[in-house]
């Protein structure tokens, strides 16, 4: 495909974009002028199922696939219909189906609901194509949330955090090797259509329903992340095409943003910089988006390929609604080579033991104690503490040697089923202490990216956090989500192998 | 009242279907082409062709060939007016509607119809290519053409067979009969019989579609040679008459359309065929349908009126059941009998997506005219009209002729 189709293909397949004859109310997708019935009368109105559920009205169990999509192996192609009657094609995704006839009328009436993936990949430096007619069933792994945004309060706060959605995906491999790993027992696996910028998308979907926030009012966007699928071409664009992030103007938004590189903290650095700019008076808009997004990579083999998970976290960042006021920061950084990837190699190399002591050790607790005597405030007048988790191991002993109980640490240690999600991990464990955390607590984050440095962070969280609750799809939810579905670790190495491509 | 026709068909030709190795696109049209020309009794010349109407579909990706009608003049050492059309399987029935209308422009008194198509010459990305003919969408949601049939019969064994085992039976006999039909044609792809059990037991292309469902990746060329119907006799005592060519087109794309379980575009074209012959359904006794699948002929056999809307698989299943003897098996209802692909359909004579439309045509041609050897069908009271169905896609055109002998000029 070409860059300029690519393009078009891009403003209708991103949100499923399907044009509305307001007179008679007929649908059409693809999107067209005007409408077949009133003709010079029509009055088109645009509209997106982005957020929609539609049903599976037919499809087909792919065996023999065209070669651009041999990468998937089998799976089921199919016809979507939405609200209103317009259908659609589309995939299913997350589903590898049984070796033997399926009887696709099963699928027939089911719920479906959109998903943002790849469709497939120019070779090896081609393009990369992303569409949201990829569908999971309603009932399967992600549990499926509405999008209702409201107007936000008058007046501003403190800034903090407005909103956050996580995301992981449905897959998992088990260590089978107590030995290794670190304490993760398992870890999240991506299908082979997603990748770090699919994740992203999901997870700052997410975000905008937690907070029900109008997409528009966002007005920057940073994407943490050392797997982003291009060496040179935003991630953050297509996430704020995807997520209509910003003021729309013509077929393109205002607003900011670019992709971020500190390998495990390329997030949680910019957290300081949503918030700064969020109270800067030069900049018009209210809201910044970040996400820590991450294919984790490692190499066969590698002791780290039996830590790297895969997903992401997305913080919007603001002055109203706020669920937790952001209070004290200090970030701390030396080069330190511990860990690194040079430009064009596909698995990263660490320095094995030299990436503990003089590396994580070192940077996570000197941020720790500095913020600490630089608050003021004592390990325990802080309820919980999230932690970069490269295992479980490091985080445990960093928090404990600062004077933190297990009591503080347990709930963020969520890498211990998801694996290490580098720039999403320590914006996870925030992520699962929010979700359970009650107006008045204080939590401390502290981030890890090799190379080296560490961000800390004490937020308070306010009576905000319960409204927006139920909106939530909880980190612990995905953990324990009954159809999340275990692979081997050959199909573990496939999936990660296709979806690094 | 049968109006005045388009055209005469005084001349066919074809090659065999299959894996045609050692031929190139424009040498299998040049076959066809000369066997059409000398096939004509009284004799017909290369410099009586007029103009010549060529129908392909993806001789541009397979054989990286353009400007068609330059090769067909290299070969053919003419230099007179060439058109070729693409549209997708339906391509040569195009270029044949074409043609009629050429000749009953006035225009032209003989002209050369040629269709033709080489898919083995890019095995390995003929599944990819083939969804030219299908919406971009449709392909980027990972769908194949065996993919979107299957699409139709999941939703239509869904809709209609609710579970009778019956209904995907006679989506199996379908095939059984085609095959039968196909083994006294000496220029079919598969000359052998299947049984349902057979169908059952094929890999699965695309569930509920396995690989007994679907006609095969073919080479193939036809050629048939058309005459103002009034000159007809100078060339042959048995012309073969067009008394309609209609067209009707619909979506490109399967889920845009109305109803996934009916080919609107066959039903229009029908209908309009029916009524410019000035016949009934039931006047048609042979029929050369499109069975690209086997969901497809069922879906004829509906759109066609031939069976009501979600009983065409019942019809089938009775008719084949009840069937006792010889060598073709009829579909039959309510006054009616039809014979359905009687060479073996696309099934099993083979499916070279260009010539497949002309490939019909010439079926009947030799049928009507009891040519047809070996596999001369048997009809009580001889075949007045026949039927050819072809469209392109997955339904987003249909082109539909009628033929017969019997015309008042």
């Amino acid at each position: 495909m070409s860059e300029p189709i690519t393009r078009r293909k891009i403003l209708v397949d991103y949100r499923i974009r399907v044009s509305r004859c307001e007179i008679c109310g007929r649908r059409y997708f693809p999107p067209k002028p005007f409408c077949d019935v009133e003709g010079r009368r029509s009055r088109i109105r645009y509209e997106d199922y982005f957020y929609r559920k539609g049903l599976f009205y037919s499809g087909a169990v792919i065996r023999r696939p065209t070669n651009r999509f041999s990468y998937l192996g089998s799976f089921i192609s199919c016809i979507v219909e939405f609200d209103g009657g317009v259908r659609t094609p589309g995939r299913i995704t997350d589903i590898v189906p049984d070796e033997g006839e399926v009887d696709v009328s099963e699928f027939i009436g089911r719920e479906v609901v959109p998903r943002f993936r790849r469709t497939y990949v120019d070779g090896e430096s081609g393009l990369i194509y992303y569409s949201s007619l990829a569908f999971s069933f309603a009932d399967d792994y992600y549990e499926y949330r509405e999008y209702k945004p409201v107007k936000p309060s008058e007046g501003s706060e403190k800034p903090g955090i407005v909103g956050y959605g996580v995301y992981i995906p449905k897959f998992r491999v088990k260590n089978t090797n107590p030995a290794m790993g670190g304490g993760v027992i398992e870890r999240a696996v991506p299908f082979p259509d997603e990748d770090a910028t699919t994740f992203a998308v999901e997870a700052g979907r997410r975000a905008l329903i937690h907070s029900a926030l109008d997409s528009r009012y966002i007005g920057k966007c940073y994407i943490g992340s050392e797997s982003t699928p291009y060496a040179v071409k935003p991630s953050a664009s297509t996430v704020i095409q995807a997520l209509e992030l910003g003021e729309p103007y013509e077929d393109g938004f205002f607003t900011g943003g670019l992709d971020t590189q500190f390998a495990c903290k390329a997030a949680t650095d910019l957290f300081i910089d949503a918030v700064a700019l969020v109270s800067c008076p030069l900049f018009k808009a209210d809201y910044v988006m970040v996400i820590g997004a991450d294919n984790s990579q490692a190499a066969p083999g590698d002791p780290l390929d039996y830590t790297v998970g895969a997903g992401a976290a997305a913080y919007i960042f603001g002055k109203r609604d706020v669920i937790a006021t952001l209070d004290h920061y200090v970030s701390y950084t030396s080069d330190t080579p511990d860990f690194y990837r040079r430009d064009g190699e596909k698995y990263p190399r660490h320095g094995g033991r030299f990436t503990g002591e003089p590396a994580y050790f070192k940077h996570v607790t000197t941020a720790m104690k500095t913020i600490l005597r630089r608050s003021g405030l004592k390990p325990g007048d802080i309820s919980y503490v999230a932690l970069h988790s490269p295992n479980i191991k490091y985080p445990v002993r960093a928090a404990l040697s600062v004077g933190f109980t297990m009591d503080q640490i347990r709930p963020g240690l969520v890498n211990r089923y998801l694996g290490n999600l580098y720039s999403g991990s320590s914006p996870t464990a925030l992520a699962a202490i929010l979700d359970i955390a009650e107006p008045g607590d204080r939590v401390l984050l502290v981030s890890y990216g090799s190379g080296a440095g560490s961000d800390a962070y004490i937020f308070t969280v306010t009576e905000k956090v319960e409204e927006k609750r139920d909106r939530a799809v909880s980190v612990r939810s995905q953990i324990e989500n009954p159809k999340r579905r275990y692979v081997d670790y050959a199909t573990y190495r496939k999936w990660k192998e296709a979806s690094s491509v | 009242m049968t109006g005045r026709p388009y055209a005469a068909i005084i001349g066919a030709g074809r090659t065999r279907f299959g894996e045609l190795w050692y031929e190139n696109p424009e040498s299998m049209v040049v076959k066809a082409g000369l066997e059409a020309l000398e096939s004509v009794e009284k004799g017909l010349h290369r410099a009586d062709i007029q103009a010549c109407y060529l129908g392909s579909f993806m001789y541009q990706v397979t054989n990286k060939l353009g400007l068609v009608p330059g090769y067909i003049s290299r070969e053919l050492g003419l230099n007179i007016p060439m058109s070729q059309t693409e549209a997708a399987c339906a391509s040569s029935s195009s270029a044949l509607h074409n043609a009629c209308l050429a000749i009953r422009s006035g225009m032209y008194d003989v002209v050369l119809v040629g269709g033709f198509e080489k898919m083995t010459d890019r095995y390995g990305k003929i599944v990819d290519d083939l969804m030219f003919a299908a919406d971009p969408r449709e392909f980027d949601a990972g769908f194949t053409f065996s993919g979107l049939y299957a699409a139709m019969m999941a939703r239509y064994m869904y809709d209609f067979g609710k579970g009778d085992d019956r209904c995907r039976i006679a989506l199996a006999q379908i095939a059984v009969k085609n095959h039968q039909h196909a083994v006294n044609n000496p220029y079919a792809q598969f000359r052998s019989r299947i049984t349902v059990e057979d169908v059952f037991k094929s890999p699965l292309i695309a569930d509920p579609v396995r690989l007994l469902h679907c006609s095969p990746i073919s080479d193939g060329a036809v050629a048939v040679v058309l005459c103002r119907p009034e000159i007809a006799r100078r060339y042959t005592d048995d012309p073969v008459y067009i008394v309609a060519s209609q067209q009707a087109t619909d979506h490109v794309s399967l889920y845009s359309r109305t109803s996934t379980v009916e080919i609107k575009a066959t039903r229009l074209a029908v209908g309009k065929a029916l009524r410019e012959a000035g016949i009934g359904l039931k006047d048609i006794r042979l029929a050369e349908v499109h069975d690209c699948f086997t969901i497809e002929e069922c879906l004829f056999m509906e759109d066609s009126g031939f069976y009501r809307k979600g009983e065409g698989w019942r019809g089938i299943y009775e008719s084949i059941e009840s069937f006792q003897g010889g060598k073709h098996i009829p579909y039959v209802g309510d006054g009616w009998e039809v014979f359905v692909n009687v060479g073996g359909g696309l099934k099993a004579d083979g499916h070279p997506v260009g010539a497949t439309g002309l490939r019909q045509v010439y079926e009947c041609f030799k049928q009507m005219r009891g040519e047809a050897g070996a596999n001369q069908v048997d009809v009580e009271g001889g075949i007045k009209y026949a039927l050819c169905h072809n469209i392109g896609g997955t339904g987003g055109i249909a082109n539909v002729h009628i033929l017969t002998r019997e015309v008042t000029l």
